[in-house]
């Protein structure tokens, strides 16, 4: 066989697969919200900016995520970061599960995790400054400790 | 035999006890097996040497994806229903390091005692 008709047949298989992956159903659901995060509205802003898209039931879907493979990936993304934290489950969450919660926020921010890269070049909107960062580490710790003495009064 | 040639051998050498000195290591690693289901870890507690390398296996025996995961530990790992996953821990000081799954807060938090 020859080499054009070896490529051509492997480039119409990719294209088939391609145009099969479209018909595979993909869930892109946003959930009612049961209890958004209270913050105050500058930070609130930012992780609506920087968080919301993979960690609240207000995902704004985008493009790509109805056009598979990447669909698959994408809802797999979202799903995964709503199980891990969800701010529109937040008053759901039992105060130590917050708890823990914000300290892992607070580690991923301080290590420039999140938002992750291939998402920030997706969506530069979503990219945190340095300012940013540092308030919402601020509230964090605000939180935290305000839950703490929370804790000790009762 | 050429210099070159014996260096070649010499290097051949070198690589190879490198190679199996990898896997002796590993075996030095202590190794626990956790397995989650009916919505608890088992063992909830369970002791490991302290200042040794660790190897965990959580094993997810229940029909749900569970998020093994320790703060103290910085370990978090999504784990598929029926999935064993492997969770390599450095060698630790004398404490205890609890652990969850951070996808259903009602399960109990469990704890590993190093000492």
């Amino acid at each position: 066989m020859r080499l054009e008709n070896v490529a051509s047949i492997a480039l119409l298989g990719v294209a088939g697969a391609l145009l099969l992956a479209q018909f595979v159903p993909v869930q892109r659901t946003n959930p009612p919200v049961t209890g958004d995060v209270s913050a105050p509205p500058g930070i609130e802003a930012t992780l609506r900016r920087a968080c919301y898209d993979c960690h609240s039931n207000e995902t704004r879907w985008p493009w790509y995520s109805r056009v598979g493979p990447i669909s698959w990936l994408a809802a797999h993304e979202v799903e995964l970061g709503r199980k891990q934290i969800n701010f529109s489950q937040w008053g759901e969450y039992y105060p130590a599960t917050r708890k823990r919660k914000l300290q892992w926020t607070d580690r991923a921010l301080r290590q420039e995790a999140m938002p992750p890269w291939p998402y920030r070049i997706l969506h530069p909107e979503a990219g945190l400054t340095d300012e940013d960062r540092a308030a919402i580490e601020r509230w964090i710790d605000g939180e935290i400790s305000g839950r703490s003495a929370e804790s000790r009064n009762k | 035999m050429s210099t070159l040639f014996k260096s070649m051998i010499a290097a051949l050498f070198v690589i190879a006890a490198a190679g199996a000195a990898v896997p002796a290591a590993a075996a030095q690693d202590a190794v626990s097996e956790i397995r989650f289901d009916n919505g608890h870890f088992t063992p909830e507690t369970f002791t490991v040497p302290a200042g040794q390398p660790l190897m965990i296996k959580v094993v997810n025996s229940s029909k749900e994806t569970i998020e093994f995961e320790s703060f103290k530990l910085n370990r978090e790992k999504a784990v598929e229903p029926g999935e064993t996953i492997t969770v390599r821990i450095p060698a630790l000081s004398p404490g205890s390091y609890d652990f969850y799954d951070d996808f259903h807060q009602d399960v109990p938090q469990g704890s590993i005692i190093a000492k």
